[in-house]
């Protein structure tokens, strides 16, 4: 007889291998495009564009942008594949499988989170392959950079489970996506600096939370910030921490998901 | 079939009922109320039928038994598990296979199985023994590789029986297991279902098939509007609606005698 313990990981593991072997089954779509829509933006922004722009706070323009195009990746990522996946199992009904099982709420939660941290884990750790072979890429404060981009990662794929609970259309996913997500990201300093905007912009872009998480993963690659790392990485893991818990309440309440 | 009532009529410990069902409320948010205070006891090892019309709640009753839907009053136990308190052992005891096709379409048939039996917490080599097992006993080794969304509806159905079977529960709760399928599998699963319910699994049995709920069925529940109106075995049931089929009984119980087949066989050829 196996113990409480033992079922218990033999469920969150299953749980959580259902979640990547979804994604890797269409690794075209999946990691395919995005991987392929970095790269676009890297040679756009950096081999086109960046010999124009020439030097930002003493780095390659290049440079730096492609810790924002990391964050990017891997936060857009991780949030489309938890928010799609429960959308779709929700639509076919094949997640009462798992609502039907003994498994935890928090079990349920964690693993449809991981299953989209992976996603993004994945796609940035190849982005940032690709970047390290075209570009010289330093990492300067690993200590940083791999809690804030975990952060990051972990944030949004609990976004995505927040808008795949309750989305009851795939359109309610694209209008997070495109109507909040993407803006909130592309003005919150990926391909620019935000110190070098005019007022009231300046002021306005440090109300993007956005703007913070790029700070964090830019200061962990190149050892720039233009906001306070610590406040920055408290802020950080509070937001993550409430967006958890709201979902632990969902899950455990069964909200959009039990009848 | 096996049927662990006693034979003096008393009732059965806890542990010796699968469902023990007290006064079971369920009101949607929507206002509609699917459950109106449903009381019920199904013995382990029976086979029980829960018929009803569409709509009369035997599908929400199901989906409070497995933790798909809420209830917002009374009481479900499994095998003597609070569905709600003890979720997790309740739930362990219980194989569904619902109504509606719901498969995952990501996966081939073969992981399907192998994932159900890890989200039940099965081993690894207990799952590939199981899955290979029950694979042959559903006439579905041939298409363990393919996607589930390729398979024909017969080979969902199957599919989904197999999946239900999988962490080998205690009861085992088919919805409507035979709706549009041929008379071949109908037959087939007739066959395995009495089998392993004379093995010991419980089965709880909701169908339109007033025939098949006849042969199956020890003992068979009406429900309609949400609340249970008549319970017994098959010839209990026509006494009880003074008429000599449980098809009758059925039809007088949604107030279509004028349906009866004895009233079509007794009017003269014109």
């Amino acid at each position: 007889m196996m113990s409480t313990a033992g079922t218990a990981r033999i469920r969150f593991t299953t749980l959580w291998r259902r979640e990547v072997n979804r994604f890797t089954k269409i690794k075209k779509q999946t990691i395919g495009a995005p991987l392929l829509e970095t790269f676009l933006y890297i040679s756009v922004f950096g081999a086109a564009l960046g010999s124009r722009v020439g030097d930002l706070h003493g780095f390659d323009y290049v440079v730096f942008v492609i810790p924002g195009l990391i964050m990017m990746a891997f936060s857009i990522n991780s949030f489309t594949n938890n928010a799609s996946s429960i959308l779709q199992q929700k639509f076919q009904g094949a997640i009462q499988d798992q609502l039907s099982s003994p498994a935890s709420p928090l079990e349920l939660l964690l693993a449809f989170s991981l299953g989209g941290f992976m996603r993004g884990l994945v796609i940035s750790v190849l982005t940032f392959v690709a970047a390290s072979l075209l570009v010289d890429l330093p990492v300067e404060h690993l200590l940083v950079l791999i809690p804030g981009i975990c952060l990051v990662g972990f944030f949004f794929s609990q976004l995505g489970v927040l808008t795949g609970v309750r989305a009851e259309q795939f359109d309610d996913v694209s209008f997070m996506q495109t109507f909040v997500l993407q803006p909130l990201i592309f003005l919150g300093g990926v391909f620019y600096s935000a110190s070098l905007l005019p007022e009231p912009f300046q002021t306005l872009t440090h109300f993007n939370p956005v703007y913070y998480m790029i700070n964090l993963v830019r200061y962990g690659f190149l050892g720039y910030t233009e906001a306070s790392i610590a406040l920055s990485m408290l802020a950080l893991f509070a937001a993550t921490a409430a967006i958890f818990a709201v979902n632990l309440r969902l899950f455990s309440t069964g909200y959009k998901l039990r009848a | 079939m096996s049927n662990e009532f006693a034979p003096d009529g008393s009732v059965p410990l806890a542990d010796d009922k699968a469902l023990d069902i007290e006064d079971l409320a369920k009101r949607y948010p929507t206002g509609v109320e699917a459950l109106r205070g449903v009381s019920l006891e199904v013995g382990s090892g029976e086979f029980f039928g829960l018929l009803g019309p569409n709509g009369a709640g035997k599908s929400t009753l199901i989906h409070c038994a497995t933790g798909l839907a809420q209830p917002t009053g009374g009481s479900i136990r499994v095998f003597g598990h609070d569905a709600i308190d003890d979720y997790a052992e309740a739930r362990q005891a219980v194989g569904l296979a619902p109504q509606e096709p719901n498969i995952d379409w990501f996966l081939t048939v073969e992981e399907t199985l192998d994932f159900h039996g890890g989200y039940f917490g099965m081993p690894r080599r207990d799952r590939r023994e199981r899955t290979a097992e029950l694979l042959d006993t559903f006439s579905l080794t041939e298409k363990r590789t393919e996607r589930t969304r390729t398979l024909s509806g017969g080979m969902k159905r199957r599919l989904i029986l197999a999946r239900a079977m999988m962490h080998r529960p205690r009861l085992l709760i088919l919805d409507e297991p035979t709706a549009g399928v041929d008379v071949e599998l109908r037959l087939e699963l007739w066959h395995y279902v009495q089998r392993i319910n004379q093995e010991g699994t419980t089965i709880l049995l909701t169908t339109h098939y007033l025939e098949e709920a006849e042969q199956l069925c020890d003992r068979i529940a009406f429900i309609a509007g949400g609340q249970i109106v008549a319970e017994g075995s098959s010839e209990e049931l026509a006494a009880r609606f003074d008429v000599h089929s449980l098809e009758d009984a059925y039809l007088s119980l949604v107030g279509r005698k004028e349906l009866s087949r004895s009233h079509i066989e007794m009017e003269p050829a014109s």
